[in-house]
C-alpha cells in the first residue's frame, strides 16, 4: 500500500515531474471559482494519501520534495502572469508539506496547515480574476501602477502575497519555524532547503509586487474593489494571521 | 516597571490603526492622532528609562505559554526611549515634509507601524518574538521605501533591501532552532540561564553551542548593520522619502549592534567569532570609508558614510565594548537624523548663499593652500604623536585605572590616538597668523570630546552591564594572545606613521607621481569609484540567475 499511496501522494503533493500535472490542470482551467476549489481541495487529497501510506516519508522523498519546493520557488522568479505564479508557488509550499509531515504525526494538525497555505493562494487566484476584469489580463509590468489606479485592490493584492510568502504573522512562517527547528538536528540539509526556498518567495514575492503595484497609473483600468467586497479578504487575512499567533504553541 | 512596557509597544500599534481608520475621512488631520501617538509613546519610554535608571530590578511580561515575552532590562529600557525619541522627530518633521505626496496617512500609518515593530524588537523576550520583529522590520521598510509607488528605482532598490533583510534573517531563525532544540524553551532569560549553567552545550556537527549560535547571531547582525558584502542596499536605498532615510539610518541600520547586545551572554562563552566580528567590522569601517571619499553623490557618500561607522560599531563589538557599540549608535543616529533631515534646509539655504566662511579652514580644506610658515617638524612630530595618547590615557585613568589590562580598551586608544593625531596632523598644515591659538582650541575640543566619550560610555558600561565580572568576562572573550596583539599594535602603529611620512613627503614635494605608481594609483581609483564592482557582480549573479529561471520555465513549458 505504501508504494501506491506515495505515487498518489507524489501527484497532489506534488513532487517534480508529477506537480507538472497540477500546473497543467490550473492553467486549462478558465473559471476562477474552479481554480479557487482546487487551490483549496489539491493539498487535501495530497494528505490523505500520505496518510493511508501510515508511514513517515523516508528522507529521500523529503529531499526531493524540498528540491521540488526550490526549484518552483526559482521558475516563479521569471514568471510575470499572476495566475501562472500562483500555481507555481501554491506548488513550492504544498511539497513543503512532505517536510511538515515527516515530523507531525497529527493529521488534523496537518491538514490545517495545509488548508492555511492554500488560502493565500486561494485568494490570490480571485485577486488575479479582479485584475484581469479591470485590467485586460494579471501580468505584471503590462498593467502595472495598481496602486494608483486600484488602491483597494492592489493593497489587498500586497497583503495576500505577504501571506502567501511566509511572512509573519501568517501560518506559514509558524509552520515553516515550526518544521525548521525540528528539522535541523535531524536532517540539516533539508532544514537549509527549506531556508533557500523561503528566501526565493521573499524575492519573487517582490518581483511580483513591483510588476503589478509599482508605476505610473494606467488610464484603461476598470473600476476598484468595493468597501464589502475588499473587505472579505481582508477579514480572511486577519484571521489567518490570528490562526498563525495561535498555532505555534501546537506546533513546536 | 513591567506593566509599562506593553504600553511602549501598543501605543504606536494603536495609532496606526486609528490613523488609517481616519484617513478616509479626515486624510490630512488623522496624521495628529499618529503624533500624538509617538508623543506618547516616548513619554511612557521615557518613565520606563528613569524608572531603570533608579535602580529597578529588571522583569518580562508574557502573553503566551512560552513565546510572546516583553523584557525590560536597562538595554531594552535605553533602546525603546532612543526609537520612540527618533521615531517622534521624525513624525514631527514628516508631518510637513511629506504633506505634498499621495499617500500621506499611509506614510503615517506604515510609519508607527514600523516604529511598534522597532519597540517589539528592542523588548522582544523570547526568540520568536525577536524572530517576528526582527522579519516584520524589513517588510515594512521595504514599503516606507518604496512608498511613492510610481517610482521603479526606490521600488527596485527597497525589494533589494527586502531581500538582504530576509537572507539575514535566516541565520538569525536557524539561531533560534537551535537554540530551541538545545534548552526546550524560546525565552531568553531561559536559554541564557540554562546557557551559564551549561557553557559546554554541543550542537549540530559536535560543534560548540555557542560558538555556533554566536556565528549566526553575528551573520544576521552583519545583514543588518551593512557589513561589508552586504552592504549594497544601504547607499542606493536613498530614493525612498527622507524621513524614512533619517530612521533608517538613524535606527533601523543599528539593529545590528543591538542584537549583539540582546544576547551578550552568549559571545561571552565564544573563543573566536568575536575576533571575526572584529575583522567585520574593521573591514566595513575601512571600505566604507574609502568609499564614501570616492563618491561624487553626496546621497550616496552619506550612505557610505554610515557603512564606515556600521563597521566601527561592529569592530567596537568585536573588542568586547559592547556598552560603547550601544554608545555609538545612539550617538551616529542623533547626528546622521539630524544630517537627513537638515538636508533639506541646507540645500534651500546654500541656492541663496552658499555659506562657505572664506576663512583659514576652508582655504585650507577646499583650495588646498599649505601654510607660508612652518614650524619645527620634530616639535609638531612629537605634539602630534603624543599629545592624543596623554589625552586618552588620562580620560580613561579617570574611569578605570585597570584599562590597561583590558585589549579591546587599548585597541579603542588606539583608533583615538590615531583619529586625534590625523587631526593635529592636519592642523599644522593649515594657514593662520596664530598656529598655537589654533592648535589649543583644537587640542581643547579633543580633550573635552575624548573626556566627555570616556564618561559617557563607562556610565553606559555601569548602565547596560552592572556585573563588573561580566564586564569583564566581555571583554576576556574578546582578547587574543598577548605577544600578537603586542605585535599587531606595534605593526599597525609603524604603518600609520609611515603613512604619514608618506603624506608629509608628498606634500612636500608637490605631490609628483611618476610611471607605475601614477598608473597604480589611477586603477585603484577606477576600482574604488566603481564601488570595488560588488553591485554589478550582484546584478550579474541576479540577470543570470531570471535567465537560467527564464530557460526552464520554456523547457517545461510553463507548468
Amino acid at each position: 500500500m505504501t508504494f501506491p499511496a506515495y505515487l498518489v501522494a507524489a501527484v497532489f503533493l506534488p513532487l517534480f515531474p508529477a506537480s507538472m500535472l497540477f500546473n497543467r490542470v490550473f492553467a486549462m482551467l478558465g473559471n476562477t471559482w474552479l481554480r479557487m476549489s482546487l487551490l483549496l481541495v489539491w493539498p487535501q487529497l495530497g494528505l490523505l494519501a500520505l496518510a493511508a501510506s501510515g508511514e513517515t516519508p523516508p528522507d529521500w522523498l523529503v529531499y526531493w520534495a524540498v528540491l521540488t519546493a526550490c526549484l518552483y520557488a526559482f521558475r516563479a522568479l521569471a514568471l510575470r502572469d499572476l495566475g501562472l505564479w500562483t500555481a507555481h508557488m501554491a506548488t513550492s509550499a504544498w511539497a513543503l508539506l512532505w517536510a511538515v509531515a515527516m515530523f507531525s504525526g497529527d493529521t488534523t494538525a496537518l491538514a490545517l496547515q495545509a488548508a492555511a497555505f492554500s488560502v493565500p493562494f486561494v485568494l490570490l487566484a480571485w485577486l488575479a480574476s479582479r485584475i484581469e476584469a479591470a485590467c485586460g489580463a494579471a501580468y505584471a509590468g503590462t498593467c502595472g501602477g495598481l496602486a494608483q489606479t486600484l488602491p483597494r485592490l492592489s493593497s489587498m493584492l500586497v497583503l495576500t502575497l505577504l501571506a502567501a510568502i511566509g511572512t509573519p504573522l501568517f501560518p506559514a512562517f509558524f509552520s515553516l519555524l515550526a518544521t525548521v527547528t525540528r528539522a535541523l538536528p535531524v536532517v540539516p540539509g533539508i532544514a537549509l532547503l527549506i531556508l533557500l526556498a523561503w528566501l526565493l518567495w521573499a524575492w519573487a514575492g517582490a518581483r511580483m509586487t513591483h510588476g503589478m503595484v509599482v508605476g505610473q497609473a494606467s488610464t484603461e483600468a476598470g473600476p476598484d474593489l468595493g468597501i464589502a467586497a475588499a473587505l472579505t479578504p481582508g477579514i480572511l487575512l486577519v484571521g489567518l494571521a490570528v490562526a498563525g499567533v495561535t498555532s505555534l504553541g501546537y506546533l513546536v | 516597571m513591567v506593566a509599562l512596557v506593553s504600553p511602549v509597544f501598543l501605543l504606536p500599534l494603536l495609532a496606526a490603526l486609528l490613523t488609517q481608520l481616519a484617513a478616509p475621512r479626515l486624510p490630512r488631520s488623522s496624521v495628529r492622532i499618529s503624533i500624538t501617538g509617538a508623543v506618547v509613546t516616548f513619554a511612557v519610554a521615557s518613565v520606563l528609562l528613569g524608572l531603570a535608571l533608579t535602580g529597578q530590578a529588571p522583569g518580562e511580561i508574557r502573553f503566551g505559554h512560552d513565546w510572546g515575552m516583553l523584557l525590560v532590562d536597562p538595554l531594552a529600557s535605553l533602546m525603546a526611549f532612543v526609537v520612540s525619541g527618533i521615531s517622534l522627530i521624525v513624525h514631527v518633521y514628516s508631518r510637513r515634509y511629506m504633506a505634498e505626496e499621495r499617500g500621506y496617512a499611509r506614510f503615517f500609518t506604515l510609519l508607527d507601524l514600523m516604529t511598534a515593530a522597532l519597540l517589539l524588537m528592542v523588548t522582544a523576550g523570547d526568540l520568536v518574538t525577536l524572530l517576528i520583529a526582527w522579519h516584520l522590520i524589513g517588510v515594512l521598510l521595504y514599503f516606507l521605501l518604496g512608498h511613492d509607488s510610481t517610482s521603479h528605482t526606490a521600488n527596485r532598490y527597497a525589494a533589494w533591501t527586502l531581500l538582504t533583510y530576509r537572507f539575514g534573517d535566516l541565520p538569525l531563525l536557524l539561531a533560534a532552532a537551535l537554540l530551541y532544540q538545545a534548552f526546550g524553551t524560546w525565552s531568553l532569560h531561559g536559554i541564557f540561564e540554562q546557557l551559564m549553567a551549561a557553557p559546554d552545550t554541543r550542537t549540530l556537527f559536535d560543534l560548540p553551542l555557542a560558538e555556533a549560535v554566536a556565528g549566526l547571531i553575528a551573520l544576521s547582525a552583519f545583514a543588518r548593520s551593512a557589513q561589508f558584502l552586504l552592504h549594497t542596499w544601504l547607499p542606493y536605498s536613498m530614493s525612498g522619502p527622507t524621513p524614512v532615510s533619517a530612521l533608517m539610518h538613524a535606527g533601523i541600520v543599528n539593529a545590528g549592534g543591538f542584537l549583539i547586545n540582546r544576547f551578550a551572554p552568549l559571545f561571552v562563552g565564544t573563543d573566536d567569532v568575536l575576533h571575526w566580528i572584529f575583522i567585520v567590522g574593521l573591514v566595513t569601517a575601512v571600505i566604507g570609508s574609502v568609499l564614501m571619499l570616492a563618491q561624487n553623490d553626496i546621497k550616496k557618500a552619506l550612505g557610505y558614510s554610515t557603512m564606515g561607522q556600521m563597521g566601527f560599531m561592529i569592530m567596537e563589538c568585536g573588542v568586547g565594548a559592547f556598552s560603547l557599540a550601544v554608545y555609538h549608535l545612539i550617538a551616529h543616529g542623533l547626528f546622521k537624523g539630524t544630517l537627513f533631515l537638515g538636508a533639506g534646509g541646507v540645500i534651500s539655504e546654500a541656492r541663496n548663499d552658499d555659506g562657505v566662511p572664506k576663512d583659514d579652514l576652508y582655504t585650507f580644506v577646499v583650495e588646498r593652500r599649505p601654510a607660508r610658515r612652518r614650524q619645527p617638524w620634530l616639535l609638531m612630530a612629537a605634539i602630534t604623536l603624543v599629545v592624543p595618547v596623554v589625552i586618552l590615557v588620562l580620560a580613561h585613568w579617570l574611569v578605570a585605572n585597570d584599562f590597561f589590562q583590558k585589549q579591546g580598551a587599548v585597541v579603542l586608544l588606539f583608533f583615538g590616538w590615531v583619529t586625534g593625531a590625523q587631526l593635529i596632523f592636519s592642523t599644522y598644515r593649515m594657514r593662520t597668523e596664530n598656529i598655537w591659538r589654533l592648535m589649543g582650541l583644537i587640542l581643547f575640543s579633543f580633550t573635552i570630546v575624548v573626556i566627555g566619550y570616556t564618561l559617557i560610555s563607562h556610565a553606559f558600561d555601569v548602565f547596560l552591564y552592572p556585573d563588573p565580572v561580566f564586564r569583564s568576562s566581555i571583554y576576556a572573550a574578546a582578547g587574543i594572545d598577548i605577544f600578537w596583539f603586542d605585535t599587531l599594535v606595534i605593526l599597525m602603529t609603524l604603518v600609520v606613521v609611515l603613512g604619514w611620512l608618506v603624506t608629509y613627503y608628498a606634500e612636500r614635494n608637490g605631490r609628483r607621481r611618476k610611471g607605475a605608481m601614477s598608473s597604480l594609483w589611477r586603477s585603484f581609483y577606477t576600482l574604488v569609484a566603481r564601488e570595488f564592482f560588488v553591485i554589478n557582480l550582484y546584478a550579474r549573479l541576479s540577470a543570470f540567475l531570471l535567465a537560467v529561471a527564464t530557460r526552464l520555465n520554456v523547457l517545461l513549458r510553463w507548468s
